[in-house]
């Protein structure tokens, strides 16, 4: 009976509701970590649309984040900018970067653009730490404290629902574009490349499009992360940020809009839990990546799929490997594709 | 008869090696050609040539006058012309009427915007591509399917589909590559009809590989025959059939058997 009751939608609405009401009661801690699920379900999404659903394997999300993070705090300590336009001009900025990855997207795929754009991820790490002019090197830097001017709340507390809504946005943005025609061509680059051109998509123009979403909402995480803080400094985008994203995408369920939301809350859960009882976190995220990957490629809304009858989960998870053993072609078939 | 698709001099060299060799094939409307020739004939090649997948070195591709070459594959979809391939193209990860929704994926104009803010336009193109989309199922037969996983079919349906949604974007030229290779007898008879009520209902004009000779000659109103990336004949079934030529080239030189 109660199966019947949660469904995506349901599940989705209890979870914004939930960290709606926790600034009303939680202690500064938890506020914080509750922003913090905020900001992965919306890195979690902005990489989903990317790796789940477009089928482009990228590792530079951990960079998004960070020009995002970069962009806003610098505009706001070199120029004395303010926060509501320092905030999406750094979203922009790590948008349009992210656009330029499209480029190698359109010659190489899977392990190849992972090493490339891994690389590219890696330069701007190393960008971060070096450039001490610009970056203020290795240490970081505060910029200068927001000036939320007349909003009713301040502080912690007013980059919480800043961050919320935004989250809310970006979650329908994601939502409705996937259940669109370009949520279709998306997937169907992902599943059969050749096939969609066949039938009329535009690789560079979807994949473009892809990247530059992807990089909108991890610019826009980055951007809310630097408020959120009050402090942008290198080690928070590093190798490790990036496993974070990705085992928030890969335990919520690639392709699955509903799975992006649970896998960032529960990346933040888990980071939180590690830290308590003080076991390396690398060790934990790489671990349970490996895991899924290798036994639950699908995630955890598969797995609600099986067990609640009203989760209604679009197919658009199928993973490729799952995808291959499928649609593998009748031996015969096969034997003629090779002539 | 004024030709839809024309071939003139059409070459690809993969490095020293020619995969086509001068191929010039005027291709007449609303009729069926079937493309023979043994393996590695360039039949293949010739397809991918034309769809804009392989650039030719050399030659041009011409559809109802417009030259083709040098264009996307993707806007040479949507100039009408589409294409199956040897080994199934389904998306796994859509459903069986999603699939065919990619077919009208042009149809769509809406975009970003519409999309995010999901504007009367949007919504009102999705359903009619979703109406479209229907009655192409039912044209094969297959509507009890819509809501299944494309990987869910059997690979004889998956083919069929396949087809399908070819044909959804009222397309004024299909080319099949193999559409019969791994079908059971009576799945290829089931092909044989389609293709037929295709040409005949819709007029569209089919250019199809195919090494089921049956199925070929059957319903090909007219053949071309390809030996090494050379056209070495063309003709109407039983001309080809009895062409010394092609024998050879599917026999070897009668002295040497």
């Amino acid at each position: 009976m109660l199966g019947h009751l949660v469904g995506r939608r349901a599940f989705c609405l209890a979870v914004f509701a939930f960290l709606f009401v926790i600034p009303f009661g939680a202690n500064q801690y938890f506020l914080f970590v509750a922003n913090l699920m905020i900001l992965f379900i919306i890195l979690s999404l902005g990489l989903n649309l990317l790796i789940g659903f477009a089928g482009q394997l990228a590792f530079a999300n951990a960079s998004m984040y960070g020009i995002g993070a970069y962009g806003t705090g610098l505009l706001m300590k070199h120029f004395a900018l303010p926060y509501w336009f320092s905030a999406p001009a750094g979203t922009l900025i790590a948008m349009s970067v992210g656009t330029l990855l499209a480029l190698p997207a359109l010659r190489l795929s899977g392990i190849y653009l992972a090493l490339t754009t891994l690389a590219f991820a890696q330069f701007t790490l190393w960008l971060m730490m070096h450039w001490t002019p610009v970056t203020f090197g290795a240490g970081g830097f505060v910029p200068p404290p927001i000036d939320f001017g007349s909003l009713p709340v301040s502080g912690g507390q007013a980059i919480y629902f800043i961050s919320w809504v935004v989250c809310v946005l970006l979650f329908f943005v994601a939502k409705h574009t996937m259940e669109s025609p370009i949520g279709r061509a998306f997937v169907a680059i992902r599943d059969r490349e050749i096939a969609a051109q066949s039938l009329g998509i535009d690789l560079l123009k979807y994949k473009a499009l892809a990247f530059a979403m992807s990089g909108f909402f991890a610019g826009a995480a980055g951007a809310l992360y630097a408020g959120v803080l009050g402090f942008v400094g290198p080690e928070s985008f590093d190798l490790l940020q990036m496993v974070m994203h990705k085992a928030a995408v890969v335990l919520g369920g690639m392709g699955s809009i509903a799975g992006s939301v649970i896998g960032g809350v529960l990346i933040v859960v888990l980071q939180e839990g590690v830290k308590e009882i003080a076991f390396p976190i690398e060790i934990v995220f790489g671990g349970l990546l490996l895991l899924f990957m290798l036994f639950q490629p699908t995630g955890v809304v598969v797995l609600l799929k099986r067990w609640l009858p009203g989760w209604q989960e679009p197919l658009h998870y199928a993973p490729r490997r799952v995808r291959r053993a499928a649609t593998q072609p009748a031996p015969a078939a096969a034997q003629a594709g090779e002539d | 008869m004024q030709s839809v698709l024309q071939v003139i001099g059409a070459s690809v060299a993969f490095g020293g090696v020619h995969a086509l060799d001068d191929i010039s094939i005027d291709f007449k409307p609303g009729k069926i050609t079937g493309i023979i020739g043994p393996n590695g004939a360039g039949k293949t090649t010739l397809l991918n040539v034309i769809c804009g997948m392989t650039p030719a070195t050399s030659g041009e591709v011409l559809l109802n006058g417009t030259r083709l070459t040098g264009m996307k594959p993707s806007r040479i979809a949507g100039l009408g012309l589409r294409r199956t391939f040897q080994a199934s193209q389904l998306f796994a990860g859509m459903t069986v009427l999603e699939n065919m929704m990619v077919g009208l994926h042009l149809m769509s104009s809406s975009g970003l915007a519409g999309a995010v803010f999901r504007t009367t336009k949007m919504r009102t193109e999705e359903a009619e591509m979703r109406r479209r989309a229907m009655e192409a199922l039912d044209y094969v037969g297959f509507a009890h399917f819509a809501d299944r996983p494309g990987s869910a079919l059997s690979f004889g349906q998956q083919r069929i589909v396949e087809i399908a949604r070819t044909l959804i974007y009222e397309p004024k030229v299909v080319l099949l590559d193999e559409p019969a290779v791994g079908l059971s007898v009576n799945r290829v008879a089931e092909l044989d009809a389609l293709l037929r009520r295709i040409r005949d209902e819709r007029g569209i004009t089919l250019i199809m590989i195919e090494h089921v000779i049956r199925l070929v000659m059957g319903v090909s109103d007219w053949i071309v025959v390809l030996g090494s990336g050379r056209k070495i004949a063309e003709g109407l079934p039983d001309t080809v059939r009895a062409d010394q030529r092609v024998v050879e080239a599917y026999l070897g030189h009668q002295q040497h058997a």
